[in-house]
């Protein structure tokens, strides 16, 4: 697996999260939105990417409800729902995350508006910043 | 019609070494030694002829180090294919017949093997290729998520009912059952047990998820003409096609909505469709590489057998099965019922069939598409042929 490093493409991404905020890059050139992060644009070719802030909302996209403790997800306590969401306000990006609070019970649908924060997971030694959404009420 | 490729190169061995897991009595190296050497006698070819190797799946038996086992008396193709998992199993196939269709060498073997007490986990393997931070943070730490979420999608967003993974898995069960080399031989496929089995990641359940063997497979390919020199009748290479279209791929869930929920076909299947001519109309019979139920589910439709919205009309354990149904899959059981060796069984099993040896035989059958790993960032397909379909 890879770690982060200041030298990758998303560095600004990890930046941003410690820094308490949501950052997603476009390319300078025609502004499309790239996730993964990119170095060039394949669309337009060109080489800046700007990061911009926009507020962690959105929609899920989709879900999985996990039961099974897998290793490297003891941290986190059984079940939980991890979440794909579309972000309101990126292009249509999408992020993945946990739906904070949510158990066994907690009914979850595809487009249900979320809203999230930032937080981190425990893994190995290591605390991995995230988004933890939460059903908008 | 590529015909370069298309009927050039074909199957004549095949050797296939499977335990329960964690009970391979020897190593990696020597079921794969074992595999090969199986193979190579089915056909009539001495060991030591084999001069091409090629694996996937990040497999770790690199060929030079097999050659002082097999005699390998000069090594001349040595590859393995980049990325997918066993998405890379029809690939390999490719890479094999390039080699041997442009001189480079003249008798190749596709081999995976798997056995945990050297490699680990599977899973673990796999997932050690794919993890990164943003899916730790989300809690996605295994493959069973990553299908998982996917298989969600094809469920609830675009209406596939759930019950189309219990019966793909159900025409597993009953292949696998006849099979007396399935580790569910003997077991028919209970539906209550199914639903009564634990919750691993919604909206999979313990029977959804292949479990994997340990153990060695092989396969042996040459061209044709030599093919036609050797013991076994050829089972010919049809066409194969790998890759990933744009808008699918290692992208942190951001594949395009229309093919989100799908299995990361669509440009494989597309130009595998080109390449050979042929049309799902004309497939028999199917090895469809089943990670996950949903994920056969979503191979059947990439490849053109039914779409989101006919899937529940097609994936019916009738249509599914041996002799008669529409379209046979998995006739050894696949990798849920006959066993899992990172997928090598289901090539092995596309041979077979075409051979008339399988314990489900398809009375007939003269085509068998052999679907790779589903759902990975890039993907492989591959279909083989009877003589019959050689001119």
């Amino acid at each position: 697996m890879s770690v982060p490093s200041s030298r990758d493409a998303d560095a600004r991404f990890w930046q941003a999260l410690g820094e308490g905020h949501l950052e997603m890059p476009r390319c300078a050139g025609c502004g499309t939105w790239h996730f993964p992060a990119v170095t060039r644009c394949g669309e337009c070719g060109a080489w800046e990417q700007q990061w911009q802030q926009v507020p962690a909302r959105g929609t899920i996209f989709s879900w999985t409800r996990s039961w099974h403790g897998f290793g490297g997800s003891e941290s986190i306590d059984l079940p939980y729902v991890s979440v794909v969401v579309e972000l309101e306000e990126a292009g249509g990006l999408r992020l993945m995350g946990l739906l904070d609070g949510a158990g066994a019970d907690t009914a979850v649908a595809i487009g249900a508006p979320v809203v999230g924060q930032v937080g981190s997971v425990s893994y190995g030694d290591r605390d991995v910043a995230t988004i933890k959404w939460r059903l908008a009420a | 019609m590529n015909r370069n490729l298309y009927g050039t190169t074909a199957v004549a061995g095949v050797g296939l070494r499977q335990f329960k897991r964690g009970q391979a009595p020897y190593s990696e190296r020597a079921a794969l030694v074992h595999a090969i050497v199986d193979a190579c006698a089915e056909a009539g070819l001495d060991p030591s002829d084999v001069d091409g190797f090629v694996t996937y799946g990040d497999d770790k038996n690199e060929p030079v180090r097999l050659a002082p086992e097999l005699g390998t008396k000069e090594l001349c193709w040595s590859m393995a294919v980049m990325g997918g998992g066993g998405g890379g199993i029809a690939a390999a196939f490719g890479s094999a017949a390039a080699a041997i269709l442009t001189g480079q060498a003249s008798a190749v073997v596709v081999f995976r093997a798997l056995v945990q007490g050297d490699s680990g986990r599977l899973s673990t393997a796999v997932m050690a290729h794919h993890l990164n931070d943003y899916m730790i943070g989300a809690g996605i730490v295994a493959p069973a998520q990553v299908c998982a979420i996917r298989a969600q999608r094809m469920f609830e967003h675009h209406g596939v009912p759930a019950s189309t993974a219990e019966e793909f898995l159900k025409a597993c069960y009953y292949h696998g059952s006849r099979n007396p080399d399935a580790i569910a031989y003997g077991t028919a496929f209970d539906h209550d047990a199914y639903l009564a089995s634990r919750k691993i990641a919604e909206p999979f359940r313990l029977f959804d998820c292949s479990r994997e063997n340990d153990g060695a497979g092989a396969v042996l390919l040459v061209s044709a003409e030599k093919a036609r020199d050797l013991k076994k009748p050829p089972v010919y290479l049809l066409g194969v096609t790998q890759g990933a279209q744009k808008g699918w791929g290692d992208l942190l869930e951001n594949d395009d909505a229309d093919v989100y929920a799908s299995a990361g076909f669509n440009g494989v299947a597309r130009r595998l469709w080109e390449q050979t001519d042929l049309t799902p109309a004309d497939i028999d019979c199917a090895q469809i590489y089943e990670n996950f139920s949903a994920q056969g589910v979503s191979s059947l439709v990439d490849h053109g057998f039914c779409t989101f919205e006919s899937a529940a009309e097609f994936v019916r354990y009738e249509n599914l099965i041996a002799p008669s149904g529409k379209l046979p899959i998995n006739t050894h059981g696949g990798n849920t019922a006959q066993g899992f060796i990172h997928g090598i069984n289901i090539a092995v099993e596309s041979v077979r069939q075409l051979r008339g040896e399988s314990a489900n035989p398809v009375p007939g059958a003269k085509t068998c598409l052999l679907a790779g790993g589903p759902g990975s960032p890039t993907v492989s397909s591959a279909i083989f042929g009877t003589s019959a379909m050689v001119g």
